[in-house]
């Protein structure tokens, strides 16, 4: 068992590195944005404009707090809370590398390694939708409450085949813990495949990366915020660092939905092929093993970006109609395939 | 004719849609690819669709019509006589003169008998039309290729005659006089574009009263 000393230093490495990740993914995301359209985007601040998060941190901090008069006072000030604590709590069971031994003490790369992590995800993941209904009630805005609504029927909706395709992967793994996960994806496959996820449940992936962008609220499944339709949705009445809250929520979110789907169906840490640890030292293992973990988690994160500029967004109807008729049924089979799998391998 | 709704009956693959959606990526990748690589070439004006704007200005054509100008003719005297035309023509009214007339010794500072005492453009109403520089009988009011007109009071948006000459004198040494107008033909126009149009003109009449006879 480690010591609180070692445990509070990795909550607050991860707290700090979730932060900083968000805040260059509002810059990426831009830029990214830019580019694609054949723009520049915000290039002025810092070399490549690197410094933009800092700018705009600034400028959300600095602004007036507005609170509409006839808004839950309350309410409208618990929303974004709520929105962002689940978003930065959900992280504590997500690995985010192997191990490193200082000192002889073997340090576990990952806040809290709970048997049941993959509860805690999904329960920590539904939560999310508190702070979205919440503030979207409080703002006292037709908008707000629409987009809250939105968010609702959709993050509930999405919720059903996101849990089924994670269970079929439990299934698969033999466990909740998601560390034991990754450990179960070392070596090959068949022979000459990785033993990744993603060979074993291609259809799985496939749900859950759908029903991931779908609990991120993310374009194709910008609902709640469709700005062409509903101003910003929920966060129509919110300004300065509430707004900056819910902003930062979305993209912690995002980087705790790309570390899961590199966890259960990337490999986590592990390279194809290659076992790291029988060649590098333990120090330098565990800063290998968090490295290539990241760089896997920041091909999902360009991902998210890069889906975002490319699909339009669905309509409601149809939003609702592929996560009933198309997404639970298919993750219903799946989940039944992989069980006469491991029915009859076992 | 609008042409009829042809309703396209899609395939499996499309209405699975992923297959669709990786060809989307493909081609946003593409975009993002050679915007990527363009950031990085050497020089002003990397990208092709921006203009960054202060470092990196675009060419402006001779004929651009931008601030204005008063012109000295090849003897360095005022060509402006103070007529006032420029103001008629303004559609803005925003070009004030008042003439004076040039005193003896004076010969070497302007061009004609009189001259403009005053001269002053609200920059602010101005539109750039370009009808002063028409309606000018002397050639002696131009616009120039400045664009950059922003200033901090209102007030520094009145261009006077010093203003004016300066302008002038600024665009010579930068090179950037407009090249003089060709001359207008005074004739009347060539008598070989009128017999074409009259017999189609009168074809055409002749074939409405036939419409209307048949209605």
């Amino acid at each position: 068992m480690e010591g609180w000393g070692i445990i509070i230093i990795k909550i607050v490495f991860i707290w700090t590195w979730t932060l900083l990740i968000a805040t260059l993914m509002t810059w990426i995301e831009r830029r990214g944005a830019g580019l694609i359209q054949d723009r520049l985007g915000p290039n002025r601040a810092g070399p490549f404009g690197i410094f933009q998060p800092l700018a705009d941190g600034i400028k959300l901090f600095t602004k007036e707090d507005i609170v509409p008069e006839k808004a839950h006072k309350i309410l409208f000030a618990l929303g974004p809370i709520l929105f962002a604590l689940p978003a930065f709590s959900a992280y504590a069971v997500v690995p985010f590398g192997d191990k490193i031994v200082l000192g002889g003490k073997e340090i576990i790369l990952q806040v809290a390694d709970v048997s049941v992590g993959f509860l805690y995800i999904v329960a920590i993941g539904s939560m999310s939708v508190y702070g979205i209904v919440l503030g979207g009630w409080g703002s006292n805005n037709k908008y707000s409450i629409l987009g809250g609504l939105r968010s609702t029927a959709q993050l509930i909706s999405y919720e059903v085949p996101w849990g089924l395709a994670l269970l079929a992967a439990v299934l698969l793994y033999g466990t909740f813990s998601l560390r034991d996960m990754a450990f179960a994806q070392q070596g090959v496959f068949l022979g000459f495949l990785p033993n990744w996820g993603i060979f074993k449940q291609p259809l799985g992936f496939i749900l859950f990366m759908v029903a991931a962008y779908a609990e991120a609220n993310r374009v194709p499944f910008d609902l709640p915020e469709a700005e062409s339709e509903i101003v910003a949705g929920y966060h129509t009445e919110y300004g300065s660092m509430r707004l900056g809250l819910y902003l930062f929520g979305e993209y912690v979110n995002i980087y705790t939905l790309s570390a899961l789907i590199v966890t259960l169906y990337f490999g986590a840490w592990n390279l194809p092929y290659v076992d790291m640890s029988k060649f590098l030292g333990p120090v330098a293992y565990g800063l290998a093993s968090f490295l290539v973990f990241f760089l896997k988690v920041a091909f999902f994160l360009w991902l998210f970006v890069w889906v975002r500029w490319t699909v339009p967004r669905f309509r409601y109807d149809q939003v609702m109609g592929l996560g009933w008729k198309s997404l639970i049924p298919l993750a219903l089979i799946n989940l039944f395939i992989t069980a006469l799998f491991v029915q009859f391998t076992a | 004719m609008a042409r009829p709704v042809v309703k396209k009956e899609f395939s499996l693959s499309d209405r699975v849609y992923l297959i669709e959606i990786i060809k989307g990526l493909g081609l946003t990748w593409k975009h993002f690819l050679f915007n990527f690589r363009a950031c990085f070439r050497p020089g002003p004006h990397t990208v092709p669709t921006c203009w960054q704007y202060p470092e990196d200005l675009r060419e402006i054509a001779p004929i651009f019509r931008g601030a204005h100008m008063l012109l000295l003719d090849e003897k360095g005297r005022e060509k402006c006589v103070g007529c006032g035309m420029c103001a008629r023509a303004c559609p803005a009214k925003c070009i004030t003169v008042k003439r004076g007339k040039v005193q003896e010794g004076e010969e070497g500072k302007y061009a004609g008998k009189t001259y403009c005492a005053e001269f002053k453009i609200d920059m602010l109403r101005c539109i750039f039309c370009g009808f002063c520089e028409e309606a000018c009988p002397k050639g002696a009011i131009v616009l120039g290729q400045e664009y950059e007109l922003a200033e901090y009071t209102p007030e520094k948006c009145l261009y006077d005659k010093a203003r004016l000459l300066a302008n002038y004198e600024k665009a010579k040494s930068e090179g950037k006089l407009k090249p003089a107008r060709k001359p207008v033909p005074v004739e009347a126009p060539p008598p070989k574009a009128a017999p074409k149009s009259k017999p189609k003109a009168a074809a055409k009449k002749v074939k409405e009263k036939e419409g209307t006879k048949q209605a």
